[in-house]
């Protein structure tokens, strides 16, 4: 009797583990990393944000917005995984779904290293650990080969800007600090210890920066903005340079983001 | 009744215009930049005047100071005038709500206008509509025989707030995360918009409302006997309110407009003032102009320059000094009614 509740118990363990995953993603760099692993069939919802960012998951049920995701919609899809980027918001659902048995991945993407890791843990969660590994080390070394490249050149003084009114741009420790330290960049804003600090116009034209990024929406008023404030080398110089908004999301391309700022920067180095 | 003679009222103006002044002066001095107090100010009259500190004097300072002395003026004069006309020192405009429709008018026409293609200009006149259409709501609902009840008052204005914030927030919601980022973000209250034409058109609405309203004043100080003894003193209380009300709409719409829900500066100033000049509202309201404009430079002085670089949003700087104001006004006046 015994070891017929043993086998019993085997199969069913096994049974398990052969069960394919079912994930639901709350945040869109998230749900591009499955889809840069080839995992799309492990999605079974995403949220608003996703659903507008990536086509490729439009079809898919949708359980709310970034901030206030339905924990009804996320339960009726019967997830083995929520995967979602831990903020303030995010504490209260993971603790209600924690509790109703469904298990989180809180993958934080502020730093360089949250992101790589993400894309790893994530990858080793729906059995794509290979390609998670592959997508690492292409970054990784994307990363030492930018670095040896900029190694020994000037740095241009730069100010990566998110969003113009009111000013936000990126400060010390997130990952596009990184990024603009490998693609050969000093970031003017790393003074400041928050990785998205609000700054005010004052600050920057007396930082004078060489080159501002602009990547705040919409693009098109980029000029006209920065043209208030003549004195400023990069509006002076005309190295305003307007970035693409993929750019600036932690998902799993960040050697392809990276390569892209670094043309942006070596175009603007003196 | 402190009774102030013509000189006398004359000479506090005087003191709070150049209280004023050198408001602007330190708002226009001081900054985060390293650059120094003497070398902004000599910017600002250098004929030849280029670089970083013409910049920074010119085009940050000047329009921001310029903006917080028209909005904070624009606010404190709507608070004096609401006060006046509900007969209740705790009304405001933050307060009652009026901000809130302000702002939900002009978020509509910041989501509406980028479909419809509206573009900016339609936000001020939008947010004065939402500032008229909630005063009458709120004049309609809470006052009994014209006189509001402090409870009332602050019922309807909870109600009113509540309404406001589910607006703004569904409207935020419909607009996708980026557009509803900003849209929070610009109404947490800030003074640092770009647009240099933003303080002229707060101060083409204040001159217009306060237009409206300084022909009025006379009759304002008849209305605090009630209205029935305003209208055997020969004032048309029904007229009076539709003006004031029109008024404090065109003030508060154009401030909230430009500036986000920035609060309790309508309270706080004519507060204060009333208490060391007396009710006399033909003294009362020019002189919340003044002490509005300078609380609100010094209050953005100090959000653009105690964190370095880093901005605090102003809204959070008069929300420090006037909600705890708030809380003692209210415990007073529930002291003095003996009313639970």
């Amino acid at each position: 009797m015994r070891r017929f509740a043993l086998c019993l118990l085997l199969a069913f363990a096994s049974h398990a583990a052969a069960e394919p995953p079912r994930v639901v993603t709350l945040s869109p760099s998230l749900t591009s990393i499955l889809l840069a692993l080839d995992a799309r069939d492990a999605i079974v919802g995403v949220d608003d944000s996703s659903a507008q960012a990536e086509p490729r998951v439009r079809d898919l049920p949708r359980v709310g917005g970034l901030f206030n995701p339905s924990v009804e919609a996320i339960v009726a899809l019967r997830p083995t995984l929520v995967a979602l980027v831990p903020g303030a918001q995010q504490r209260d659902l993971q603790e209600r779904l924690a509790g109703l048995g469904i298990e989180v991945l809180a993958l934080p993407n502020i730093g360089y290293e949250d992101v790589v890791r993400s894309i790893a843990r994530l990858g080793d969660r729906v059995g794509r650990g290979a390609a998670a590994r592959a997508r690492e080390d292409a970054i990784r070394a994307a990363w030492r080969d930018a670095g040896a490249r900029v190694e020994h050149r000037a740095r241009v003084r730069t100010v990566l800007v998110l969003q113009r009114e009111p000013l936000y741009v990126v400060g010390r420790g997130s990952f596009l600090d990184a990024m603009l330290d490998a693609a050969g960049a000093e970031n003017l804003a790393r003074r400041f210890d928050d990785p998205y600090p609000r700054v005010s116009v004052e600050w920057l034209i007396d930082a004078a920066p060489d080159l501002i990024l602009d990547a705040a929406d919409p693009t098109g008023e980029a000029g006209a903005f920065w043209a208030h404030w003549p004195s400023i080398p990069a509006v002076a110089k005309q190295r305003i340079v307007t970035l693409d908004r993929s750019i600036t999301i932690p998902g799993p391309y960040l050697d392809r983001s990276l390569a892209a700022l670094t043309a942006r920067v070596s175009g603007a180095a003196p | 009744m402190k009774v102030l003679t013509a000189r006398a009222a004359a000479l506090r103006l005087g003191l709070l215009a150049a209280l004023l002044l050198g408001s602007i002066v330190l708002g226009l001095a001081a900054g985060p930049s390293s650059l120094a107090p003497g070398e902004a100010l000599r910017a600002l009259f250098a004929s030849d005047a280029a670089g970083p500190a013409a910049d920074i004097a010119l085009r940050v300072r000047l329009p921001r100071v310029l903006l917080a002395a028209a909005v904070g003026a624009a606010l404190a004069v709507a608070g004096a005038l609401f006060q006046a006309l509900l007969r209740n020192p705790l009304a405001d405009p933050y307060v009652l709500g009026v901000s809130g429709g302000a702002a939900v008018g002009g978020i509509l026409a910041l989501s509406l206008g980028s479909a419809l293609g509206w573009g900016a200009a339609a936000v001020t006149p939008a947010a004065f509509a939402g500032a008229l259409v909630t005063t009458a709501a709120l004049y309609a609902v809470a006052a009994v025989r014209g006189r509001v009840s402090s409870t009332h008052l602050l019922l309807t204005g909870v109600v009113f707030n509540a309404f406001a914030s589910a607006g703004i927030v569904f409207v935020a919601s419909l607009a996708g995360l980026s557009e509803g980022t900003s849209l929070f973000l610009w109404l947490i209250g800030s003074l640092s918009a770009v647009r240099t034409e933003a303080a002229p058109l707060v101060a083409a609405f204040l001159a217009l409302g306060l237009g409206c309203a300084l022909p009025l004043l006379r009759d304002l100080d008849l209305l605090s006997l009630g209205e029935e003894s305003a209208a055997q003193l020969g004032v048309d209380v029904t007229r009076l309110q539709r003006v004031l009300l029109l008024s404090t709409s065109l003030m508060v719409g154009a401030a909230v407009s430009v500036a986000g829900l920035i609060g309790f500066v309508g309270l706080i100033v004519p507060h204060l003032l009333r208490l060391r000049l007396g009710p006399d509202h033909r003294l009362l309201v020019p002189a919340s102009a003044l002490g509005g404009a300078a609380f609100l430079v010094l209050c953005d002085t100090a959000a653009r320059t105690v964190l370095g670089g880093r901005e605090l949003p102003v809204g959070a700087i008069t929300a420090l000094a006037g909600g705890p104001l708030f809380l003692y006004l209210l415990r007073r006046q529930h002291l003095q009614s003996g009313t639970p």
